[in-house]
């Protein structure tokens, strides 16, 4: 199930949040575990075996590396075992098919074609934390059942993110207030993912869609940028919204999760774009893979090949594919470049350094969104001149007028000055205006999803 | 924050989606949507077997997003939003000048449309009777001027002088009509199809083809049957501002005798059936409809005339009637015997393949021509 569906806003989310409200608090957590597998499993009902699987694996380890605390050796090797099964999971369900076509020539090693659960890579990640984290005494251990098995299958940021640890949300669990600030702030926030999803990157999504599918003779220069760019906005607002409905949704529940995207169009750096994007995942590969490698404290060198490893593995997170991997290790050159000079260099201009993050993140995205590596070398290539067919041609034209109005709201959205004025608005005009602007997103939005011919789901491969 | 204000954010959400969850909930589902003109999904079976391969789930969401409270009206309003947002097309038709709608044309799958070139070639090669094509460009091609500025859209008559270079039929130059005539009313403004009126216009470059006449519009007294068509370019945009077609039945069907197959075995048959006009797909008021086969014995004298054909035929058969004694109609997406067979055992003179570029170059079962 997909928060961008009429099926999760007229009916799941009314009687989740009915019920909800309705039982005492203490059955809070059990309604959430039950509606978390019918959330997780509506798509593949039997990957509830797995979801409940890695539950329980997950909670006993726990358990047991918090008896074992006195005996470090043997809770550290209940931990590698828990951490190995997690791992074995993700890869068996998400690599094992790319992995089989590309050793295709040994005998037996057959794809499988399984159907990728659903956030596999969300929850495994976040999941993996909790036995981490009682090992290093960061988290207390989960002894209820039920409050753990709603951790991991929380269903606002089960299948997009975003990645929640278990310390940030372990209180949470215990004890959740009803206040109504939280919940209205809920709304808003779920308001403005909705509108980010359904309203810009649907729309715009339709763009990229025109481009990819152009045969690559035709393809232009400036139909390249074009195409790209529209992908550039539609990954941004998809993502970063399905991000603000879950942020929005866990506060109507109660919960407060991190945040996950800050403007990330803005920066003026790579290395300042990977402190905006996806946050979660960054922090996450943070602090259980590049500060355990050693991060920057032992020499250069080292800290370089960390960089290395870390942004490989980001890069194969978000997809079996070789191109993902590409798209890893080209962010791995870029901060690297920083890291040893470029970083002082573009603190000299502001303008210069805005527009080469952009450009180097606009070229990332081809990488990302095309996968066949050949496609993807003639589209880059185009976008520079190589093969293109001229730079432009009338197409170019009819969509830069069709679509002109939403790159400039999509383009002024990519920046905080609507925040600001929102919060510069006089508390009086606030009070009509933002409930006006709940119902005028919602209507609209409603509007394109019951003429819903345009609403893919982006992460089906993550 | 002052306390009112995040109760009344609180409510304007919480009573939307709970108010539209219990309408959704209370009314009975419908079955047809006129306004779209299909068919709406309905509440699924529930079986085990259907949940866990995933049928269960998809057709639940399809019947919610169907049955929606007040879908017509938020389909419109979607159309609505797209063209306050500066689009110039929704759902692949186009916003076009005076009051019109025109499908996108995209460009063909070249290996689809090599099998249907093939497949009149084989037919020629199959029978001694003269085989003649004719392809009919849509609004598209023909109202270019009416489209949006620099639209997208593939050029149709490309297409038609590629397939025409190739096939070894007779060609007919359909799209040279029409484009002399394009200022007048030839196609509808809300649907794919010709009027009577460009039928008209391209029954001179069909007849001709034949040696026989045709006659000019001038010579007719066109008779308007409906002001309330509503075509599919229409239906598919939800662009509701866009006012209606109207329908005129040039030729009375006098003593001609039509036959349908709708099931194999021969009924009754007409060329304009008048009940069609209280449905909303008023364009089937054409020989009712589609249908395997027809056969019109036209009471003429002249040769015995075979068509394979899609829909635009239905509206053209009465301007041929004049020139033949027997007219065979067959729709290959439904008559699936022998073509070769049917041409011998009905003695046929002449095979006349008629088709809008747009199915010709995406139609599955053209191939049986060649069967």
């Amino acid at each position: 199930m997909v928060f961008s569906s009429l099926l999760f806003m007229f009916i799941y989310l009314p009687v989740v949040l009915a019920v909800y409200y309705v039982v005492p608090s203490k059955w809070r957590n059990v309604w959430l575990f039950i509606v978390n597998l019918v959330f997780y499993g509506w798509g593949e009902p039997v990957y509830i075996v797995l979801m409940l699987f890695s539950i329980t694996v997950n909670y006993a380890a726990g358990l047991l590396i918090a008896r074992l605390k006195g005996d470090g050796s043997k809770a550290k090797r209940v931990l590698v075992a828990c951490v190995v099964v997690n791992l074995a999971l993700l890869v068996f369900f998400k690599y094992y098919d790319f992995i089989a076509e590309n050793l295709s020539f040994i005998p037996f090693i057959r794809p499988l074609g399984l159907t990728l659960p659903i956030g596999i890579s969300f929850y495994t990640f976040q999941t993996m934390s909790y036995p981490i984290d009682v090992y290093r005494g960061d988290a207390d251990v989960q002894k209820n059942y039920v409050r753990f098995g709603t951790f991991v299958a929380l269903f606002p940021q089960l299948i997009a993110g975003p990645i929640v640890r278990y310390k940030d949300v372990a209180n949470q669990l215990a004890f959740r207030a009803n206040d109504r600030e939280q919940f209205a702030s809920g709304v808003r926030r779920f308001i403005v993912g909705l509108g980010k999803k359904v309203l810009l990157a649907n729309n715009i999504g339709m763009l990229w869609d025109v481009y990819k599918a152009m045969p690559a003779g035709e393809l232009t220069v400036a139909g390249a940028w074009l195409g790209i760019i529209a992908f550039s906005l539609q990954i941004y607002f998809d993502f970063s919204g399905y991000s603000d409905m879950a942020i929005g949704l866990g506060r109507m529940l109660g919960f407060e999760f991190l945040e996950n995207f800050n403007y990330p169009y803005i920066s003026k750096s790579i290395t300042e774009f990977w402190r905006r994007w996806h946050i979660s995942l960054s922090t996450w590969f943070r602090d259980y893979v590049y500060i355990p490698l050693g991060g920057n404290r032992k020499g250069l060198a080292r800290q370089l090949l960390n960089i290395l490893v870390v942004w490989a593995l980001t890069g194969f997170w978000h997809g079996a594919s070789w191109n993902f991997l590409l798209w890893g290790l080209y962010y791995a050159v870029w901060l690297t470049i920083e890291k040893l000079f470029l970083l002082k260099l573009l603190d000299k201009s502001k303008i210069i350094s805005h527009i080469y993050a952009l450009v180097v993140v606009i070229v990332g995205w081809a990488l990302f969104a095309i996968d066949d590596f050949g496609d993807c070398v003639r589209y880059v290539g185009t976008m520079f001149g190589a093969g293109a067919a001229g730079f432009a041609s009338s197409d170019v034209l009819y969509y830069l007028r069709s679509y002109g109005p939403s790159l400039v709201v999509m383009i002024f959205a990519c920046t905080p000055l609507g925040a600001l004025a929102m919060k510069k608005l006089p508390r009086r005009a606030a009070a009509i205006a933002v409930p006006v602007l709940i119902l005028i997103v919602l209507v609209i939005s409603t509007a394109y999803l019951v003429d819903g011919t345009y609403n893919p789901f982006l992460y089906f491969r993550f | 924050m002052k306390k009112g204000a995040p109760l009344a954010q609180i409510l304007v959400f919480v009573i939307f989606i709970a108010a539209f969850a219990v309408l959704n909930l209370v009314t009975p589902a419908r079955t047809f949507s006129e306004q779209e003109n299909r068919y709406l999904a309905q509440a699924p079976k529930f079986s085990f077997s259907a949940l866990f391969d995933g049928s269960f789930t998809e057709s639940f969401e399809k019947y919610v997003t169907d049955q929606f409270f007040g879908r017509d009206l938020w389909v419109a309003g979607k159309a609505r939003a797209e063209r306050a947002a500066g689009k110039t097309e929704n759902n692949n038709v186009f916003f076009c000048a005076d009051d019109t709608l025109v499908e996108r044309f995209s460009e063909p799958d070249p290996a689809q449309l090599a099998a249907n070139i093939d497949a009149v070639n084989a037919l020629a090669a199959n029978t001694d009777a003269d085989v003649y094509l004719a392809l009919i460009p849509g609004a598209a091609a023909v109202w270019a001027d009416r489209l949006p500025a620099n639209a997208d859209c593939a050029d149709q008559l490309a297409v038609i002088d590629e397939v025409y270079s190739r096939v070894d039929a007779e060609t007919i130059d359909i799209a040279g009509a029409l484009q002399a005539t394009a200022d007048e009313y030839i196609f509808y403004r809300t649907d794919h199809h010709w009027t009577s009126l460009g039928a008209c216009y391209a029954s001179e470059r069909i007849l001709s083809a034949f040696g026989a006449q045709a006659k000019l519009p001038q010579a007719f007294a066109p008779e308007t049957v409906t002001t309330e068509f509503y075509g599919t370019a229409w239906s598919s945009s939800g662009a509701t501002w866009v006012a209606p077609d109207s329908i005129d039945i040039y030729v009375p069907q006098g003593g001609a005798v039509v036959k349908n197959y709708p099931h194999g075995a021969e009924e009754d048959g007409t060329l304009y059936d008048m009940s069609r006009l209280e449905t909303k797909d008023k364009y089937s008021m054409f020989c009712g409809g589609n249908t395997p086969r027809l056969r019109v014995d036209t009471g003429n004298e002249g040769p015995h005339l075979l068509v394979l054909r899609d829909s635009y035929f239905d509206s053209e058969l009465p301007f041929l009637l004049g020139s033949f004694s027997t007219i065979d109609v067959l729709d290959l997406r439904y008559f699936r015997t022998s073509v070769a067979d049917f041409i011998r055992e009905n003695d046929i003179d002449a095979v006349l393949v008629i088709y809008s570029v747009s199915n010709f170059s995406t139609d599955t079962s053209v191939f049986l021509a060649g069967r």
